[in-house]
């Protein structure tokens, strides 16, 4: 077994579910749920079903390459299946069978465990899936999302790449894993992981940060006033990148970080209503 | 005859599963019993991943006489007395011979009818009509919807079984059917399984790795707890929260058992045993005080036979408990003063200002404690230890594990070389937590408790903030709970009324209500958790409206006034004394209010009951002056006999004004004496008492 293995095996079961295996996206984001292919497809009516690798950066919990388990960008496996699948369960246990996990030799569990971003205005209700007591995967069925209530339900499965992967090779280690028979996960990362910690908690300069926010907020309003709203999305996640890369300067105070949340909903919220009310149109 | 439901759904969050037995039990007797079925022998039980209920029930309604009515009398029968058309009408209508009907007598006039016998329904009938009702009425703190369905639930219903003496009711419910069919364990027998019976459907669960009843489970995990844990004369640290929800989490129980490496011993044990709880889910295991590198946990498997649980489990803790000792040494470097200093940018709440200001605020308060108290030698260590008691929100150790705090602040305190006094009353100031939880041992920590407690009090009040049911974001009622808590466990002689007005004078500028309002809510909020302690501590309501009724200021001597009230409630006097007191109030009740003059008072008896009184009261006054609340009563209770001469001889409502007020001048006296102890009139006697 490898990171690459997994991504493919993955790519291949959830292809044969009907999902549509999507390109990457290009931009930080926190979560693979920010991706324009999770954030507006799962709003208003029509079907969706989508597969992709999404690498999440979060800014603290970087641990200069020195600790084993953390990593401030680390790799997910998204899955979207709207509407959910009344056996969604069963397909995804069949999913971890696929990568050659005999589960009968394990403890697997549904752990209650609901999901919320306030800074997108969503949330769902679902669990943490853990094995021999190591979460894998998180389990979610959106109930809203952009500050809107959504019908019908989508069920968001997503894998932490690196968690299933240490586990499948038994190691303790993130840096020990194998991205592929001769590359190992420190050959391809550690040295990043050291100079984005250092960039994270040390050297990103706050000022340029703030200005860069306050920019990206107003361009993402003038590009909604526009209604151009895939673009102004994009600024919206710049704007949460900012926004966590001043959080991990521990730049932030507690009221600040309320208010700044809340202009980053706000903006989202708009965008969801006016994406819904444009895709009622068509 | 035998009824089974199971309702199969995805992982019911555990806390959830408890609630909705509870109410699938309690709606069913009622509904169905409300059917006319009889309902005996209903257990409710079950999984995250099963709701289950069986009885017994009687086989249906029984059949009922039923009058069907048709036209008027006047309408149905001639004057002549035989049938009309209308009449006729009715009888084919209803397939009846005309000669059936007669007529009946209703609240609206007479009619012509006949009576018929009705069918009771069949239970089954009932089931399938109510069951749907039953189930979708279920509440949850939290709902989702799922697929394209409407329906609300917990989590996505799966599947029902319902079975009625052996033969399946088919209950459908949102596009569901029911049937005999059940499943296994979702992950150790996936398999279907065909039920006809609770006992085959009990045992067939069973075979497949599911034990259906928490009894059952619950005695299995105690059983592989204490296996586990004889050979090493150690015990779990006990969390019966935590066992609670494994409980439900699981239905296969297996205890497992693993080890992690000595040296992360060096961590404290509020970490270790935190880490291994929070995430984790595993029990600490301890010999007496000592933490010992092990852990218990809970699988949901039959067996563990490749030591894949254990392992799984060893390597997640110890991954946990690597970042625990990240956390641990980085918060070392930088002193708890250091991070003072930087409260002033974390915002305790918006009105109210940062951290800093609340600290400053704190400092203020225990040293104004410390004086009351008469401990003015512990004045200097409060003080510091209220200038380092909110530092550790600054750790990354709060940060991860925000029930730590207090406590982490107490122990890098310690490491920092704080003395004692300043490091255990840090550690202990957010004790008690709750009604159960202990008041800090040290009485440095209850002062500093007692002193956060009020700042937030009066402090949240006084920006117009009120609880509104369960809603209580600061923890008001918290608060309120731990200020009375700490008075009494600690038997501090404080006026509460002093301490707020100490704490809202430092508040000042920061409320936005009024100065009187914000103390008259904060003695609304202690004085309903007095009650509920007092309550707590078994004393009833009328006790403690008596003992309350003299106002809210000294809590040890609110207690005390009812612990009197209580010790004498069982004495013959009592009850005599409660009437004459009752008495007294009710002549009192629309009297104006005047001066007594004792030269006016003429007759023997009042003039006895005049100078009792000046006696009595001078010692009473004395007595609860010290707090001896039992002494004043008994001594009150001498008031007695010259009051029971006084009824006897004396008219209080004389002819002559001057005297009749004179006279309610002296009773008023007797009551405000008595009113210094209690509301004797609350007090319900055993002969009113229905």
């Amino acid at each position: 077994m490898s990171m690459q293995s997994l991504f493919v095996g993955l790519s291949d079961f959830w292809a044969k579910q009907g999902c549509y295996l999507a390109p990457t996206y290009d931009l930080e984001v926190g979560a693979g749920t920010m991706t324009p292919d999770t954030f507006f497809r799962v709003l208003g009516r029509k079907p969706w079903r989508v597969a992709y690798v999404q690498p999440s950066r979060r800014p603290t919990d970087g641990r200069y390459g020195e600790n084993p388990h953390r990593v401030q960008k680390h790799f997910q496996f998204q899955v979207i299946m709207k509407p959910s699948p009344l056996n969604i369960q069963r397909i995804y246990l069949d999913s971890l069978v696929s990568l050659g996990i005999n589960l009968s030799e394990h403890d697997l569990r549904f752990d209650e465990d609901d999901w919320e971003s306030p800074t997108i205005g969503s949330w769902g209700v679902g669990w943490q899936v853990m094995l021999d007591g190591l979460e894998i995967t998180q389990f979610t069925y959106f109930q809203q999302a952009g500050g809107l209530e959504l019908f019908p339900v989508s069920v968001e499965i997503t894998y932490g790449l690196e968690r299933l992967e240490m586990f499948l090779e038994q190691k303790d280690n993130i840096y020990n894993l194998k991205w592929s028979d001769d590359v190992t996960y420190h050959h391809l990362r550690f040295r990043e992981e050291k100079e984005f910690s250092i960039y994270n908690f040390e050297q990103a300069d706050t000022n340029m940060l703030r200005s860069s926010f306050a920019a990206a907020e107003k361009e993402a309003q003038r590009l909604i006033s526009q209604q151009l709203l895939l673009p102004a999305y994009d600024y919206c996640l710049k704007c949460s990148h900012l926004f966590n890369l001043l959080d991990a300067r521990k730049a932030i105070s507690v009221t600040e970080r309320v208010k700044m949340i809340g202009q980053i909903r706000t903006l989202v919220n708009q965008i969801a209503r006016l994406y819904v009310d444009q895709e009622g149109e068509n | 005859m035998e009824f089974l439901l199971e309702i199969m759904t995805e992982e019911l969050p555990s806390a959830h599963v408890k609630g909705a037995l509870a109410q699938l039990q309690e709606g069913f007797s009622k509904e169905i019993r409300a059917s006319g079925i009889e309902v005996s022998s209903l257990k409710a039980l079950g999984t995250c991943r099963r709701l289950v209920l069986t009885a017994d029930l009687g086989a249906g309604q029984p059949d009922q006489e039923e009058i069907v009515t048709g036209p008027p009398r006047t309408a149905g029968l001639a004057a002549d007395g035989s049938f009309t058309r209308a009449a006729q009408g009715f009888a084919r209508s209803q397939g009846i011979s005309v000669d059936n009907l007669q007529v009946v007598k209703t609240a609206k006039g007479e009619y012509l009818g006949f009576k018929r016998q009705k069918k009771g329904k069949s239970t089954t009938e009932i089931l399938k009509e109510k069951l749907p009702a039953i189930i979708s009425s279920l509440s949850f703190p939290k709902t989702m919807r799922w697929a394209d369905k409407s329906f609300r639930f917990s989590r996505p219903v799966k599947s029902l079984l319902c079975l009625f003496n052996g033969e399946v009711v088919r209950v459908s419910l949102e596009g569901l059917e029911a049937s005999d069919k059940t499943a296994g364990h979702f992950i150790h027998s996936p398999v279907v399984l065909t039920a006809n019976s609770y006992q085959q459907y009990y045992q067939a669960l069973k075979d497949n790795f599911v034990l259906v009843d928490p009894v059952e489970r619950k005695r299995r995990i105690e059983g592989q707890f204490q296996e586990k844990l004889t050979g090493l004369k150690a015990q779990i640290y006990p969390d019966e929260r935590l066992l609670e929800r494994l409980l439900w989490n699981v239905e296969c129980p297996l205890v497992i058992m693993g080890s992690f490496p000595d040296s992360y011993l060096s961590l404290p044990l509020e970490v270790l045993s935190t880490a291994m709880r929070e995430g984790q889910q595993l029990f600490s295991v301890v010999k007496g005080k000592k933490q010992l590198p092990y852990f218990l946990g809970i699988a949901d498997a039959p067996s563990d036979p490749k030591n894949y649980i254990v392992t799984g489990n060893e390597r997640v803790l110890k991954a946990r408990l690597e970042d625990a000792r990240f956390f641990w040494e980085n918060d070392l470097k930088v002193s708890l003063m250091e991070r003072a200093k930087q409260l002033s940018g974390v915002v305790f709440q918006e009105k109210l200002g940062s951290y800093a200001d609340k600290v400053a605020r704190l400092q203020e308060l225990v040293g104004y404690i410390s004086e009351r108290l008469d401990l003015r030698n512990l004045k200097k260590d409060l003080t510091e230890a209220a200038r380092l008691s909110k530092s550790d929100l600054l750790t990354e150790m709060v940060r991860e594990f925000p029930e730590l705090q207090g406590k982490m602040g107490g122990i890098y305190a310690q490491r920092q070389g704080w003395p004692e006094t300043v490091s255990r009353a840090i550690y202990e100031h957010y004790q008690p937590e709750s009604w159960e939880d202990q008041v800090p041992d040290s009485v440095g920590g209850a002062i500093l408790s007692l002193a956060d407690k009020l700042d937030t009090l009066a402090g949240i009040s006084g920006t117009g903030y009120t609880i509104s049911g369960s809603s209580d974001p600061y923890g008001l009622r918290r608060s309120a709970l731990g200020v009375s808590k700490i008075i009494l466990d600690k038997k501090f002689h404080l006026s509460l009324r002093r301490l707020i007005d100490k704490s809202v004078s430092l508040l000042k500028k920061k409320l936005t209500l009024p100065e009187e309002q914000v103390k008259a809510a904060c003695l609304g909020l202690l004085e309903g958790r007095l009650r509920f302690i007092l309550e707590k501590k078994g004393y009833s309501y009328d006790l403690i409206n008596a003992a309350l009724a003299p106002g809210l200021d000294y809590l040890d001597y609110a207690e005390a006034r009812i612990e009197a009230l209580s010790s004498l409630k069982a004495s013959k006097n009592f009850e005599q004394f409660i009437m004459m007191v009752k008495r007294v109030k009710n002549i009192l009740k629309d009297s104006p209010k005047a001066k007594l003059d004792p030269a006016r008072l003429t007759e023997k008896e009042e003039k006895e009951l005049y100078s009792a009184l000046k006696i009595i009261r001078k010692n009473a006054e004395g007595m609860m002056a010290k707090g001896d609340f039992a002494g004043a009563q008994k001594i009150i209770f001498r008031l007695q006999a010259p009051l029971n001469s006084f009824f006897d001889r004396v008219l209080v409502m004389a002819e002559d004004k001057r005297i009749r007020s004179n006279r309610l001048a002296l009773l008023a006296q007797v009551q405000s004496l008595v009113d210094q102890l209690a509301d004797y009139s609350q007090i319900v006697g055993s002969s009113e008492n229905s």
